[in-house]
């Protein structure tokens, strides 16, 4: 790795940058402002949803041909906008947004690097996922609208533009904007594996790393084995799409055209697309419960309770979701044994993620906790996680899963472990390293009243949704007016929407908070959260490098919080052991 | 014109908000204070707001369990169901118990250890004997669980089919069609490549079996009589949903799905205890397009003398084809 | 040589080969899963595939030799030009593989085509693809052995382009067994 003596243009810092921090922030304006787009997305099908066929001026944001003459939007681009809204949440926020940024900005920092094992790679991670974005963004702009057959893009109705006409064009480029996407994943994911195996500074064990990085590690992990076969997946759906091969598709009559496609099935594909999407869940919760276990730490003053369980939990986690995805599919008519052992495996999972709850709990107890809008966000993490894990009781159950599956009851499950406790992940991370990042500090009332008008919010957003889905309603029903049988809903429907819409109102808080402080905050300190780990080490500034002189050189664990025997109450790692100190 | 006013009223806000902000900093500058630092009052008023946000939060889900509990499905009207909804019972109140454990556990923690420079924390930094024990009784909680789970999956997939009734369910962008198999039990072979205006089912009317089915717009079930559905799709994946009979599978093009179950109450007795605009429906269950909030199909279930004089009046394929142009 | 540096430079590309792997195990997941369900017509393997096979696994060999000669300071251009003769040989007799299976009525798509047809060409083709790559580092590996970049010391562009073309042929081989007798 060459010497960072090089002089940075403008181009080389701020644009095709290959220093870690930089590629980190990139990563997380652009995630914010996919959040931005796909959140305005919600609001605009909540408003369908609460007031179904009206119009509405929300709608004045989209393009002018998904409203029809009374105003009212389009059926088809009311799933297109759902499509979109889950794509955008899932891979572009979530998944780079979340991992993107804090594995970038923090594996280096936290093992005492100067940057990851290839600049120049984690610079065209980035650039592949800008490109991926253009695209995507693109694609909500041509002629039959963007992909509309859900996230989950199922054939035959994403292969057959005669389906739904974003299953055209549109779907043509969300299959480009994922496959650049999943590369640059991919590339990212490669140097942080071989970086935490490689580059950690003298005296950085495996068993000193911060659970972030761990947690990080296993995520990375995750994703080169699994992102591949969404490509694989992808590529025998691009094949039938625009080569009429028969991978996915057999015996179709669509709008009276009968398709030559024989021995295909979209089974194979769910089988294919869920290999990779199970494991993509956890792909975006874990790198949110590795900032959680360092956000509640730090300020609860003492150390993550269990660091070992929590790593062993962490792994368990990991190795289990390869063998769970089967537990999305329990309803497309597979051999009744298979289906037993999904749900064996799924139910599984609930053990290591038990055990990381209830380390959680027992950290805070007895703890001193200094409530930063970070620890806000963390402490909302976990009671997210516990009430979305416990729905997952629920539908990892394949006989339970007869009546809820693709209910509201999923919609809302999902959305309380991802949407709040992953999101509150990120959040935690932001208001947590906006000092190390930006050299200022985020206001705190701001971020106070942005916490609770968000946490308030979203749980009157989602928890109601199980409601819904045990009174027997479909998702992604344009509206539910159609059966009577849901007539009685319809106050729930608007409670829902108002809880979304102010919820969504309530980000601007946040918006607001981050860009003013990024030019206004006051100047933050080098540790101003008085934390372990090495990041807090460099200098405010922050330098290409990272450190000044030489390396720190690591003695001790992450959590020396409260050590009894010191005199402050944490002693960084580099902090060498006193005479007659014992590590932990 | 209103987004020209929306743009200027949001532009005004951002601009009061930074003057608030800019004003609440220059304050804590002049008292000499960090306006960021975390301080002891603070943490009180967090800690007291996660009991009070956490407190409302708790009352607000029983609000909804008491408010919202008519809305939900009635019980099973099916024999399988009936298992699930016990089922469902079980798990539900387990982690129920778990949620309402742990979640005030919780909020009650971060309001108890709000922080204050006069406390200490208490160095814990591990112990292996809770760690077996957090472990391992979830674990058996959690065998239990999926034993039963198990078993009922296993009771609802595997039902004895020998005395069931035959009816094919027939899913296409954006309708249900369904075809009775007659008294011979047996469906009539049918293939996509034999679709036409008039066959819209593609029945082979070849097969000898085709002869007595019968093309029908709703379904009629006798009531504690077992039923075999068996699923077709057109175009695109549909899922047939029952949700009063707690019965949903995928209907896949190119694939034949199927679920058997026994309805257990007519839709007579289900109007006198639900009230009169009740019907059994069937709905579709996996995006499919544009239409997809509105693909419906009546079920009826009825005595064993109603549905025969119903079958009676429905015209035989054969019958139907022949004098249809 | 291996100082830090190229010690994680060469991991990337094992966590790389790794992906691409994955990638592959779930194209030849969906062949054998979809095999399972009938309606596939079996069909003999054009000699062609023979001919390819053992044209990279020499390459490979030939790339082995080259990188024990550099340790050495030999000459070594000519092998690596040689090298990436032999990879463009392997695509040529890979398209004539394609070539007999269309004269044999085993297509990719279109009447008369089955699935079993089209999972060949896009598992040989995407082959193929990442060859195209091997390629590249190959010929950007050759110009360097020429202008004298490396020394008996430090090649590491050249072990990583030979890691990655051995992994081809490895690839390759397995693919190749694969179809031929699953």
């Amino acid at each position: 790795m060459s010497e960072h003596h090089h002089k940075e243009t403008f181009i080389t810092k701020y644009i095709f940058s290959q220093d870690h921090k930089m590629i980190a922030k990139q990563f997380l304006i652009t995630g914010m402002f996919m959040a931005i787009i796909g959140m305005l997305m919600s609001a605009i099908f909540r408003v369908q949803l609460a007031n179904p066929g009206e119009s509405s001026i929300l709608y004045n944001l989209l393009p002018g041909d998904w409203i029809n003459e009374a105003g009212a939007l389009n059926p088809d681009k009311y799933l297109a906008l759902v499509t979109m809204h889950g794509t955008i949440l899932v891979f572009w926020v979530l998944t780079a947004g979340l991992s993107g940024t804090f594995a970038n900005f923090l594996i280096p920092l936290q093992i005492g690097a100067r940057d990851m094992a290839s600049g120049f790679i984690n610079m065209l991670s980035y650039w592949f996922f800008f490109i991926a974005t253009v695209v995507l963004i693109s694609s909500i702009y041509v002629q039959g609208g963007p992909a509309s057959g859900g996230w989950t893009i199922y054939p035959p109705l994403s292969a057959l533009p005669q389906a739904i006409p974003g299953s055209g064009t549109g779907m043509t480029l969300w299959l480009i904007s994922i496959t650049l996407f999943v590369v640059g994943s991919l590339l990212g994911g490669l140097n942080y594996i071989v970086t935490i195996l490689n580059l950690r500074t003298i005296g950085m064990s495996m068993k000193r790393l911060p659970l972030t990085v761990w947690a990080l590690l296993i995520t990375a992990i995750l994703g080169v084995l699994s992102f591949p076969v969404l490509l694989s997946c992808g590529l025998l759906l691009i094949f039938d799409r625009s080569f009429g091969t028969s991978f996915y598709l057999s015996d179709i009559i669509i709008n009276g055209e009968m398709l030559h496609n024989v021995g295909g099935s979209p089974i194979l594909f769910e089988h294919l697309f869920w290999f990779l999407g199970h494991p993509e869940v956890y792909i975006i919760l874990l790198p949110a419960l590795g900032i959680v276990s360092e956000v509640i730490a730090v300020n609860s003053r003492k150390p993550i309770f269990g660091y070992k369980a929590m790593v062993g939990a962490l792994l368990l986690i990991a190795f289990l979701s390869f063998i769970v995805w089967g537990h999305h599919m329990f309803m497309t008519g597979m051999n009744p044994f298979l289906g037993s052992v999904f749900t064996f495996t799924t139910l599984l999972i609930a053990i290591p993620s038990a055990v990381k709850v209830f380390n959680y709990l027992a950290t805070l107890w007895r703890a001193n906790i200094r409530f930063t809008p970070a620890m806000l966000f963390a402490i909302g993490t976990v009671s997210a996680f516990i009430t979305g894990g416990l729905t997952g009781l629920i539908l990892g159950d394949s006989a339970l899963d007869i009546n809820v599956h693709d209910t509201y009851f999923v919609v809302g499950h999902f959305h309380i472990v991802m949407g709040l406790s992953a999101i509150y992940g990120m959040f935690a991370g932001v208001y947590h390293w906006f000092p190390k990042m930006y050299g200022r500090m985020m206001n705190k009332n701001l971020g106070y009243l942005h916490f609770w008008g968000t946490f308030i919010c979203a749980y009157g957003v989602f928890f109601p949704m199980h409601f819904l889905g045990l009174a027997g309603l479909p998702r992604r029903y344009y509206t539910n007016s159609a059966f009577p049988m849901f007539d009685g809903l319809s106050d729930i429907n608007s409670i829902i929407t108002f809880f979304a819409l102010t919820g969504a109102i309530i980000q601007a808080i946040f918006i607001f908070n981050f860009i003013y402080s990024l030019f206004k905050g006051p100047r933050a300190t080098k540790n101003p959260w008085e934390s372990t780990t090495l990041e807090w080490t460099t200098p405010v500034e922050r330098i290409h490098g990272n450190w000044p002189g030489d390396l720190p050189v690591v003695t001790r664990w992450a959590y020396d919080y409260s050590k009894p025997g010191a005199s402050a109450d944490f002693i960084p790692q580099d902090v060498p052991l006193k005479e007659g100190e014992e590590e932990h | 014109m209103t987004n020209t006013l929306i743009i200027l009223v949001a532009v005004l806000i951002i601009a009061v908000l930074v003057q608030i902000t800019r004003v609440s900093e220059l304050l804590s500058e002049i008292k000499k204070q960090d306006p960021n630092k975390v301080t002891d009052s603070n943490n009180k008023t967090q800690g007291i707001l996660f009991l009070v946000v956490g407190s409302a939060f708790l009352i607000f889900v029983v609000w909804q369990m008491i408010t919202w509990n008519h809305l939900l499905l009635p019980p099973a009207s099916s024999l399988h169901g009936q298992e699930i909804d016990s089922l469902m019972k079980v798990s539900m109140g387990l982690i129920l118990i778990v949620f309402f454990a742990l979640t005030p556990l919780l909020f009650y923690f971060t309001y108890k250890y709000r922080g204050n420079k006069n406390n200490k924390a208490y160095f814990f930094a591990h112990n292996n004997k809770l760690e077996v024990v957090w472990t391992v009784i979830p674990t058996i909680i959690l065998t239990c669980l999926i034993v039963y789970g198990l078993r009922t999956w296993e009771r609802s997939m595997n039902p004895d089919l020998s005395q069931a009734k035959i009816i094919e369910v027939y899913a296409e962008q954006f309708k249900w069609t369904a075809r009775e198999s007659g008294t011979d039990n047996k469906l009539g072979k049918a293939s996509f490549k034999l679709v036409t205006d008039q066959n819209a089912l593609g029945v082979d009317m070849k097969d000898v079996y085709s002869k007595d089915d019968k093309v029908i717009r709703e379904v009629h079930l006798v009531v504690d009589k077992p039923v075999l559905l068996k699923f077709r799709a057109k175009d695109v994946i549909h899922s047939a949903f029952l949700p009063h009979f707690r019965v949903q599978m995928n209907c896949v093009p190119g694939l034949s799905t199927q679920f058997a179950f026994t309805p257990t109450q007519t839709t007579a007795e289900m109007k006198e205890q639900e009230g009169d605009d009740f019907e059994f429906v069937l709905l579709c269950n996996k995006i499919c397009g544009a239409a997809h909030y509105n693909m419906q199909m009546s079920f009826i279930v009825e005595t064993q003398e109603e549905y025969d004089a119903w079958i009676a009046s429905q015209k035989v394929l054969s019958e139907k084809l022949l004098t249809q142009k | 040589m291996n100082t830090a540096k190229n010690k994680a430079l060469k991991q990337l590309l094992w966590v790389g080969m790794g992906s691409i792997a994955m990638f592959f195990a779930g194209l030849t997941s969906a062949y054998i899963v979809r095999k399972a369900e009938g309606n596939w017509v079996d069909f003999i393997l054009p000699e062609w595939f023979v001919y390819s096979t053992i044209v990279i696994v020499i390459s490979s060999l030939i790339l082995i030799f080259a990188t024990r000669r550099i340790k050495k300071n030999k000459e070594i251009f000519a092998l690596i030009v040689i090298v990436f003769l032999l990879g463009i040989l392997f695509t040529y007799l890979q398209i004539n593989g394609w070539k007999e299976l269309t004269s044999m009525g085993v297509y990719l798509t279109g009447e008369g085509s089955n699935v079993a047809g089209s999972f060949l060409y896009v598992l040989t083709l995407s082959h193929l693809v990442h060859l195209a790559g091997g390629l590249i580092a190959l010929f950007v590996a050759a110009i360097h052995v020429k202008t004298k970049k490396y020394t008996s010391e430090s090649f590491l562009g050249l072990e990583i382009t030979a890691i990655y073309w051995h992994f081809l042929s490895i690839l390759w081989l397995y693919l190749f067994f694969f179809l031929k007798y699953l």
